[in-house]
């Protein structure tokens, strides 16, 4: 297990730095010192308490998308339409806050946006589980097409029903300050929204592999036969399974809305689903790994941002988009890695043992 | 005079496990050897290297003396070696010449050429094979015998065969047999890996004994014995469970079927007429060829196959239309023939997969979660109980060896399978100890007064412990026999569909 451990630690190491330094020499290519610019975003994120609370503010709806991408993985499903739910618990979010804004107390809107944001998302979930389940449509296309769908009622919403008071913009009118999310760090934008999704992963790692119901899921992901044999009903858990993952969505529509935004706005995060996906898949849909693998894209886009605005040169914007990706595949195939060391001293430990 | 081919010192070790060491014998022209050993004592991974399929870590292989190198199939064939797998290499939608030539002919194909020599050598060997059908419409026996012509049409003078009577009834493979001498005797040599002893003795003339990756016997067939070769294999002695009878205990109707039949549309039936019942504490076995309506039986039985008429009681209630889980709380254990598919969650822990029957059970529950310290001290019990070599209760399923893994398949069933136990071949490419923990597990429930449908190819297993037999045939019973009434001829003939309507008990 130590050697595991220790594995893991050096693999992940070597993928993050090799994928930088990938990233390093293109922009290498473009006549700019890539120590420079790495040096300088790296000292601003760590010198400015600010920018850090950027790091984890963008990890937050991350965390929550990568979970519900992780969710239906470990029931060998697949929920693409992570952004689609986000979209929902963001309309759904926006609406109820501008509802009860300045009529309850703080706590009390927030619980019941928190609550509703999460039952929109899952509504949604469901709704491709049990088409899955009971008609056997691909979850994959119909998870995927959803969010067209809700991206399209949320674009029609935003002109309509939701359309700010001055009716200018397709957007809503702000909510006020007692339907914020409470800072975390003053100073900084970070709100406890962060926290909630921190425990909200811990949540899911307990319900998967200390509880029934996510011992049930894991076995239908694991052996669909042998869960049938043993009298658990695949097509249930399709649809539970897919109404957290929704649920788990969901949520990163209340943290952005009622913590960053405080609005709803067109084109609002549009890339946070399939980032979701990627991260999951980099945390191997572990629920901890999830934590850790989004603080590391936040920080990847903070620094991304940093670079951008580096006095004296001009990096372009997509740098963020390079480093993910390249250290995204970096990581993943730092897994094959492990394998090969794991296999390699098993061997020898075996060679060895055979000699004597 | 050098031996037609040697391996001397081979040893191969994969990830977690050492296949071969130092592993050294020869066979001569004209020979039949065997190599005989359990499950998992690297038999075929030592013929692998020899057909070029694996390479070996160390050690040399010598051809009449001149050591050569076999880096591919392709190199082994070159030498005049063939090896006919477990699971055959043939193209379903091909007809036999197709296959037989395949890989072997270059350009524009003369049909009519290959097609003539394909009927002479199945002819010269008496096989009789129809070279125009495709195969996927043959028989188990009949494609076997197209892997063998394949390997004869390309001139080959070192045969391996990998457990080629698993799938064969008696009577098919006496004919292999006969086979097998007439190929040696025209100076050809035969390697033959089995773990029966009984063909051992019937064909080889020489065996070598594999246990654990290494050489533990290399003897002359007509100067041993069977209990030495199993000896060897085990090495210790086994003792035979055999079933102690006592008789005339009033017993009641555990389990009855009546009049079922599973039939899909534009399909032949797969289940027709079923009848039987079984008492409590009887055992009841159902004989036949695999693949002759078993599984679906057993699934039929368990809930997970829906019948499409009759009736299934389970003390005397009606569980016809109960589901899988009402089932298994009502009592219905079983062991599926593939535990890799079925049976097991391999990735999850000893423990896990304990719990995996009756996930739906309030007793694992405590709160809100699962009670790990009860599962846990159960499947400790059952790792002692059922003498499972395993480090503990985290240890993951997919770790154990196959005979471990099948005991703690075993043990969760027993537990569940309170009333009845439905065991699909739970012996299969098993070692004979572990075989023998088995029957010895199953002999003791049905003393508990558990009923026990046991399903099997392998006829001694029958015989060693079923009170009455069902030989299933195509989906249907050729007749229900108390024990004392079979021998091993009637019961192979029954098996390949010859009925004998006189004797039958119904």
């Amino acid at each position: 297990m130590n050697a595991k451990l220790r594995d893991m630690v050096i693999s992940n190491l070597i993928a993050i730095l090799t994928g930088l330094a990938l990233s390093g020499l293109m922009l290498l290519l473009l006549n700019i010192n890539p120590l420079e610019a790495f040096g300088y975003s790296l000292k601003t994120m760590f010198s400015d308490p600010y920018t850090l609370g950027e790091v984890f503010l963008k990890a937050t709806p991350l965390i929550f998308t990568a979970l519900a991408f992780a969710f239906t993985y470990k029931a060998n499903l697949f929920n693409i339409g992570a952004q689609g739910q986000f979209y929902m618990g963001a309309i759904v979010a926006v609406s109820v806050s501008l509802r009860l804004d300045g009529k309850v107390p703080t706590a009390v809107l927030l619980l019941t946006v928190m609550v509703c944001t999460a039952a929109a998302g899952g509504l949604i979930g469901a709704l491709i589980g049990y088409l899955k389940a009971r008609h056997g449509a691909n979850e994959f296309l119909v998870s995927m097409m959803s969010t067209y769908v809700v991206l399209a009622l949320m674009n029609y919403l935003l002109r309509t029903f939701l359309k700010e008071g001055k009716g200018e913009y397709p957007q809503t009118d702000p909510l006020t300050k007692a339907a914020w999310l409470p800072t975390l760090l003053p100073g900084t934008r970070l709100h406890i929204g962060f926290l909630l999704a921190v425990l909200t992963a811990v949540a899911v790692w307990i319900l998967l592999f200390k509880t029934p119901l996510g011992y049930r899921i894991r076995v239908v992901g694991s052996n669909a036969a042998a869960a049938r044999l043993a009298g658990i009903r695949a097509e249930t858990v399709c649809v539970v399974a897919f109404l957290i993952s929704g649920a788990l969505a969901g949520l990163a529509g209340f943290t952005e809305v009622n913590g960053v935004q405080h609005m709803l706005i067109q084109d609002f995060n549009p890339g946070i689903g399939a980032a979701g996906l990627g991260i999951a898949i980099l945390a191997n849909a572990h629920p901890i790994g999830v934590i850790f693998a989004s603080i590391l894209f936040g920080m990847l886009n903070v620094m991304g941002n940093l670079m951008g605005r580096m006095p004296g040169v001009s990096i372009p914007s997509s740098i963020t988009d390079l480093m993910q990706g390249f250290v995204m595949i970096f990581v993943i195939a730092s897994y094959f890695l492990r394998d090969h060391w794991q296999n390699r001293r098993e061997k020898r430990s075996l060679q060895r043992g055979a000699a004597v | 005079m050098a031996p037609f081919f040697e391996l001397r010192g081979v040893t191969k070790c994969f990830a977690r496990v050492i296949a071969n060491k130092d592993v050294s014998f020869s066979i001569n022209r004209g020979e039949v050897l065997a190599l005989l050993g359990e499950n998992g004592a690297g038999k075929s991974t030592v013929m692998k290297i020899l057909y070029g399929l694996y390479r070996a870590d160390s050690g040399q292989i010598f051809m009449d003396g001149k050591e050569q190198h076999i880096h591919s199939p392709k190199d082994a064939m070159t030498l005049g070696v063939s090896m006919i797998q477990q699971h055959f290499a043939l193209v379903p939608a091909h007809t036999v010449t197709e296959n037989i030539i395949l890989g072997n002919v270059r350009g524009k194909i003369d049909y009519a050429a290959c097609r003539n020599e394909v009927l002479r050598l199945s002819r010269q060997y008496g096989f009789d094979l129809p070279a125009d059908e495709k195969v996927g419409s043959l028989a188990v026996g009949v494609q076997q015998k197209v892997e063998i012509v394949k390997a004869l049409y390309l001139k080959t003078s070192l045969l391996i065969m990998d457990e080629p009577t698993a799938v064969l009834t008696p009577q098919e493979s006496g004919k292999l047999m006969a086979f097998v001498k007439e190929f040696t005797r025209g100076g050809n040599s035969v390697i033959f890996i089995t773990h029966k002893l009984k063909e051992v003795m019937a064909v080889a003339d020489r065996i070598v004994v594999m246990r654990n990756g290494a050489v533990a016997g290399d003897i002359r067939a007509d100067e041993t014995d069977e209990l030495e070769l199993s000896r060897l294999m085990i090495g210790k002695e086994i003792v035979k469970a055999e079933r102690s009878r006592e008789a005339g205990e009033s017993r009641g109707v555990r389990l009855e079927l009546s009049d079922v039949a599973v039939r899909h549309k534009n399909q032949a039936p797969l289940l027709r007429d079923i009848n039987f019942e079984i008492a409590r504490g009887e055992i009841f076995g159902i004989a036949g060829v695999s693949g002759n309506g078993q599984e679906e039986l057993c699934g039929v039985i368990c809930g997970a196959l829906p019948v499409t008429q009759g009736a299934i009681r389970l003390n005397g209630e009606d569980i016809t239309h109960k589901s899988v889980r009402e089932r298994i709380s009502l009592g219905i254990g079983y062991v599926p023939v593939d535990r890799y598919r079925d049976g097991m969650v391999m990735d999850m822990t000893l423990a896990e997969n304990m719990m995996l029957k009756t996930s739906y059970h309030p007793k694992w529950r405590k709160g809100l979660f699962i009670n790990e310290k009860l599962l846990n001290a159960e499947t400790e019990a059952a790792i002692r109980d059922f003498s499972i070599k395993a480090p503990g209760p985290d240890t993951p399923a997919g770790e154990l060896s196959g005979g471990n893994q099948q005991k703690v398949v075993l043990a969760r069933e027993v537990a569940c399978g309170t009333q009845l136990m439905i065991m699909d071949q739970p012996t299969r490419g098993l070692d004979l100890g572990a075989v023998n923990n088995i029957h010895t597990s199953i002999l003791a429930e049905s003393k508990k007064g558990k009923s026990i449908l046991l399903v099997s190819t392998e006829l001694s297993e029958i015989f060693a412990l079923c009170d009455r037999i069902a030989v299933i045939y195509k989906g249907a019973f050729m007749g229900i026999y108390p024990r004392e009434k079979l021998t091993t001829e009637k019961i192979g003939l029954l098996m390949a569909g010859y009925s004998d309507t006189k004797e039958a008990e119904q």
